[in-house]
């Protein structure tokens, strides 16, 4: 395991109606990259503080270290690369799930036997699909990313800020209007929502008819 | 045999439905307002807020609870693909101990947990469901615009599931081949027949499935 960067804070909201901050971000930074991208995440219905998905055949664990002022400073490291050797899978992807670990009838698994033969048929896990289309701005020298995502095929769009420096995301936040009480939503408790692993709060999304 | 002529909005004999779900039905839609005859104005748009009670035991019986009032469909049959369901029960909140145990938790097909009280509210109704590990509570939000195709009933219609959007699409009638014939009309021929059951489950995750598109 590596670590790859320096954990950076992070807010970042879900919703079908962010147009007016995507637009107040497009009026202070050029669109700067467009990345299409699918991932798979793997979830519990338990209260965790890992992230872990698997993006182009690599998985990768970001660990929520710390909050501070409504952000979340996520730590990332790289597990490795399919095909997974199973002890790897047994002593760092399980444990960061929360889940325990079954018997592993493999020395090595591919993405496909992992997702079929150790995660689909664990009744405590559940996968999430997410395809991404992601356009990086930079607001307040933070890096800022609207994505349009499917989760399973369903649309939402997420916008987030992040930046090693807490006080640059809280000045970016102020720039685009948001106000202190907007809830942060991570990745993992966004597909929760969506896949009813957990409860919907009030807030959540209502549409606007 | 004369076929029964259909009128949205009116009880008809039990119809046979193709619906789909999928992230792009545009192409399908433009065909249906293009195609369709005028329709009631109170089935132009319609609104609704509905929460779906799906089970991993089954495929069969579809509930879903829209302002306090439960209703179950329980599917009858499929003919050339597409699919006919019939009205199982219907029940409001508060709702009895009784009730729910004969016809509710018996249509989810799961082990029935302790009822304990003599009726239940919606609220208390819906804590059970939450800690019941075979069933699962999904709010549906939707936006449809009513059509008629080919004398089929058909709708366009944006859903969120749990929050997350997902297009569908359907055409039903109690006459199978004028389904056929929409469905041909509205260039979706070869597509899926998704039910709501099916889209709830794949998007959340209980079906490993792709969507039609």
């Amino acid at each position: 395991m590596v670590a790859s960067v320096i954990p950076r804070y992070e807010f970042r909201i879900f919703g079908n109606a962010l147009s007016k901050i995507e637009e107040k971000i497009m009026a202070l930074s050029p669109r700067e990259k467009t990345r299409r991208m699918d991932s798979v995440y793997l979830l519990t219905p338990f209260k965790r503080k890992n992230n872990v998905k698997i993006r182009e055949g690599i998985m990768d664990i970001k660990v929520l270290e710390q909050e501070h002022a409504g952000l979340q400073q996520w730590n990332p490291f790289l597990v490795g690369e399919f095909p997974l050797d199973a002890d790897i899978i047994k002593t760092v992807v399980f444990p960061a799930l929360g889940v325990e670990s079954p018997v592993f009838e493999r020395e090595k698994y591919t993405l496909g036997q992992f997702i079929a033969e150790v995660i689909t048929i664990d009744p405590d896990l559940a996968v999430a699909y997410v395809w991404k289309i992601r356009h990086a701005y930079t607001v307040a020298d933070c890096i800022t990313e609207v994505a349009e995502i499917k989760v399973n095929g369903a649309s939402i769009q997420t916008i987030c800020i992040e930046s090693e420096d807490a006080g640059k995301v809280l000045e970016a936040k102020k720039l685009l209007g948001i106000d202190s009480n907007v809830e942060n939503v991570s990745y993992p408790l966004a597909l929760k929502r969506i896949m009813g692993l957990t409860s919907l709060p009030e807030s959540w999304n209502n549409i606007d008819f | 045999m004369t076929k029964e002529k259909l009128k949205i909005g009116e009880v008809s004999k039990p119809r046979f439905e193709f619906r789909t779900f999928g992230r792009d039905l545009e192409e399908a839609a433009y065909r249906m307002t293009r195609l369709s005859v005028p329709v009631p104005e109170k089935v132009w748009e319609r609104t609704s807020e509905e929460t779906y009670i799906v089970s991993k035991t089954n495929n069969i019986n579809n509930t879903k609870i829209r302002d306090g009032k439960m209703d179950i469909k329980t599917f009858v049959q499929e003919v050339d693909g597409l699919e006919q369901w019939n009205p199982l029960m219907k029940g409001e909140f508060p709702m009895t101990a009784k009730m729910l145990s004969e016809e509710v938790f018996s249509a989810f097909q799961v082990e029935m947990p302790a009822l304990d009280k003599d009726e239940y509210s919606l609220e208390e109704f819906l804590a059970i469901i939450k800690i019941h590990p075979e069933l699962l509570a999904v709010t549906v939000e939707k936006e449809r615009y009513g059509y008629m195709v080919n004398d089929t009933i058909c709708e366009y219609a944006m859903v969120w599931i749990n929050g997350a959007l997902v297009e569908s699409i359907n055409s039903e009638s109690t006459e199978v081949e004028d389904i056929k014939k929409t469905i041909e009309m509205l260039g979706l021929g070869g597509v899926e027949n998704i039910n709501y059951l099916q889209a709830i489950k794949r998007v959340t995750g209980m079906i490993d499935k792709k969507l039609a598109n």
